[in-house]
């Protein structure tokens, strides 16, 4: 928490007390997202506590939200410096290909299972990370917009799969893998207490590191950073290559929960991970951390699929009600400001209604 | 500074003012050049691929890019960003068709009409995000794009039509001319004549030059005294009609209608207007770079199977066209900026 007000101070307001109520603001937006996944819980489970509130709906809910949670994440991250990552499922699949290539050649070739799984758990991180990097270095140095990059990388990466397994799934994982993806810990599916732990360290990441203090800088103003010494290529970079493991290790769930891997899996992913991340308090114009929101976020709509597929309501319209809900956050926060700023304006005449768009983040800054 | 420049006199300055005089507003002479070499391989590697028959495929594969990519252009220009458009045009495609078969009529132009208006209302659903609420465009429309698909599927329907109204069905049978072995189809025409509708207003009007204001800069745009608000209504009204329009250009050409179509290929329509030369900062883009972009997609997608590419590669290949394409235009619009800001500074100094 040290750092908090730091950041703030980068943002371009340097007095502390905008900085104190921004930390209570993004606080605010944690605990709203908790008030209403515990609601949305409540709500299910009083319509069908039998079949809602079981251990067994609990386990399910549990196992589904690491993979599309991290996914989320890694855009989080991209947001943070002002970018987004529309490769994540294409590099979550590529690192889940070789996984499961690896584990059918290595134990075939007689490994032991343990050095089998160490080395396609490390190889599938670093074809995340070389994926990032490459994402980081179209974006940085060759100065294409993070979204036409990740958009041509998304295709690449995905041909790389279709190209490798000639459009076939890859079976295959390792027994130790495989009871990772099974196995539960004091009631709490393992790949899901993996979830919790990446979220924590990336969160530290983000908050508490020279590098997440940059980013967040660099999201919030470009020019600024760069005037403060920071460099543009150093920073992005690094937040693809996050961005790219944290993906990978999307990948790792996935492979260890079905025991294989296609180049054409959960394509609608995407959208489904940039919508979690903004319901988490990203903002796609940067400079903001929203790592735990994210998390939140991912529970809570894993809560409402959980509960619209229980009362038989076809996932048609639990897309309906996802596109609702990421226009609905962006409609709610406005309506909230537009009253806001007419009370404000009724202290201060002089203000203009028409307020450009470019400056709507500094401007929200000043109001909160 | 001045040794460089000293130097690259001479012939390499020669080629710089030829190019500068030749290399189009949005670097579209660079465009055909790239265009040129592709064509060049194919001749080298398969020149009995070269045939009437291979321009007849472009066109067709084109048209409908074509019309998706028309829409796209003018946000893309106003400095956003769309990724409805493919949901919005399967969507009028698929729902006049059906509203066609519930009630039994057939026509053969006013479905056109019906499907571009069912564009224009979903394509209000953008507008009001983006003018009113002032949501980031590709955030905006990545939800109405899966708002509208969901409607689309759950209400509207979700099963192959494999039969048109017959009236219907006979403009997709009819064609111009032919070339070669492939055949022209009619609706080419309207699809070129909106490009130069579009493109005479993107240069002659009110309208069209406020989109380029502001994209360029929405701030200056709104002290020159243009309602950036409503000029943004009219973009995305717009878009979403010519994407309902190519939504039944869509349905028309393949002859069938399923919902599950057009949605996915967004990126191909975006990577042909990005590489046509609009920058996706905003500010710039025309009409006559979107058809080489288009051209230069449909290039590469018909020229891999002939080319006796294995079906595999062919996304990774196409990414990889996209990269290339779209980082030569980033890289010549960064050098342009610099190039700018020399060129300003040398006339101060003199």
């Amino acid at each position: 928490m040290k750092n908090e007000p730091q950041v703030d101070s980068a943002n371009g307001g340097s007095d502390t007390v905008a900085g104190a109520l921004s930390v209570v603001r993004r606080n605010g937006n944690t605990f709203g997202l908790l008030a209403l996944a515990v609601s949305v819980a409540l709500i299910f489970s009083l319509i069908n506590p039998a079949v809602y509130a079981s251990g067994l709906n609990v386990k399910s809910i549990a196992l589904s939200i690491p993979e599309v949670g991290l996914m989320a994440l890694a855009v989080s991250v991209a947001m943070t410096v002002a970018g987004i990552d529309l490769s994540i499922v294409a590099v979550a699949n590529l690192s889940a290909i070789f996984i499961a290539w690896y584990s059918r050649v290595g134990i075939e070739q007689g490994q032991s299972s343990a050095m089998v799984t160490a080395v396609a758990l490390v190889g599938g991180i670093s074809i995340g990370a070389i994926c990032g990097l490459i994402n980081g270095f179209v974006i940085a140095k060759l100065k294409v917009a993070p979204i036409l990059t990740t958009l041509a990388t998304m295709q690449i990466f995905m041909g790389i799969a279709i190209a490798l397994t000639r459009g076939e799934a890859a079976y295959g994982v390792t027994e130790p893998l495989a009871n990772f993806g099974y196995d539960s810990f004091l009631g709490i599916p393992l790949v899901f207490w993996l979830f919790t732990v990446v979220v924590l360290v990336v969160w530290a990441v983000m908050i508490k590191t020279k590098f997440g203090l940059r980013s967040t800088m660099m999201g919030a103003s470009r020019m600024t950073a760069e005037y403060s010494g920071i460099t543009y290529p150093w920073v992005i970079m690094r937040a693809y290559v996050l961005a790219g493991m944290i993906s990978a290790a999307a990948g790792v769930i996935l492979v260890a929960r079905t025991a294989s891997a296609s180049a054409d899996y959960g394509s609608s992913y995407v959208l489904l991970a940039i919508t979690i991340a903004v319901l988490g308090g990203a903002n796609p114009f940067g400079g903001r951390v929203a790592i735990i929101g994210a998390a939140l976020a991912a529970i809570v709509l894993q809560l409402i699929a959980s509960g619209l597929n229980m009362m038989g309501v076809s996932t048609y319209v639990y897309q309906i009600v996802q596109g609702l809900i990421l226009v609905g956050v962006f409609v709610v926060a406005f309506e909230r400001k537009r009253i806001h700023d007419a009370v404000s304006l009724k202290r201060n005449r002089a203000k203009s209604n028409e307020q450009p768009f470019i400056e709507a983040k500094e401007l929200e800054e000043t109001h909160a | 500074m001045s040794a460089e420049v000293a130097t690259s006199l001479g012939v390499t300055e020669k080629f710089g003012t030829l190019w500068h005089k030749y290399k189009g507003e949005n670097h579209e002479t660079a465009l055909l050049l790239l265009i040129l070499a592709l064509l060049g391989v194919i001749a080298i590697v398969e020149p009995s691929a070269l045939n009437m028959t291979f321009v007849g495929d472009i066109i067709r594969s084109g048209i409908v890019t074509l019309a998706m990519a028309l829409g796209l252009l003018l946000v893309i220009i106003s400095g956003g960003m769309d990724v409805s458009f493919p949901a919005i045009a399967i969507f009028s495609g698929y729902a006049t068709i059906t509203l066609m078969n519930s009630r039994g009529i057939d026509g053969a132009i006013w479905p056109f009409l019906v499907a571009a208006f069912i564009g224009l209302l979903l394509g209000s659903l953008n507008a009001l995000f983006v003018a009113r609420y002032r949501m980031e465009t590709l955030i905006a429309s990545l939800g109405t794009q899966v708002i509208i698909r969901g409607v689309l599927l759950a209400f509207i329907g979700s099963v192959y039509i494999s039969t048109l109204p017959s009236q219907l069905d006979a403009i997709g049978g009819t064609s111009i001319m032919r070339l070669g072995n492939s055949p022209v189809n009619v609706l080419v025409v309207p699809v070129i004549v909106l490009a130069f509708l579009l493109s005479w207003m993107l240069k002659h009007t009110m309208f069209g030059r406020s989109i380029y204001a502001v994209g360029g800069d929405r701030e200056s745009a709104r002290r020159v005294g243009i309602r950036v608000p409503s000029v943004q209504v009219r973009i995305y009204l717009l878009a979403g009609l010519l994407a309902g329009f190519a939504g039944m250009v869509h349905v028309v050409l393949s002859r069938h209608a399923s919902p599950f179509e057009l949605v996915g290929t967004e990126l191909n329509v975006i990577a042909a207007v990005v590489i046509g030369g609009a920058l996706d900062s905003g500010g710039r883009g025309s009409v006559k770079g979107t058809i080489y972009g288009v051209v230069l997609i449909s290039l590469v997608q018909n020229s891999l199977v002939r080319l006796g590419i294995s079906s595999y590669w062919h996304i990774l290949v196409v990414g990889l066209v996209v990269l290339v394409g779209v980082a030569i235009q980033a890289q010549a619009a960064s050098r342009e900026a610099k190039a700018t800001r020399i060129l300003e500074s040398t006339e101060v100094a003199s």
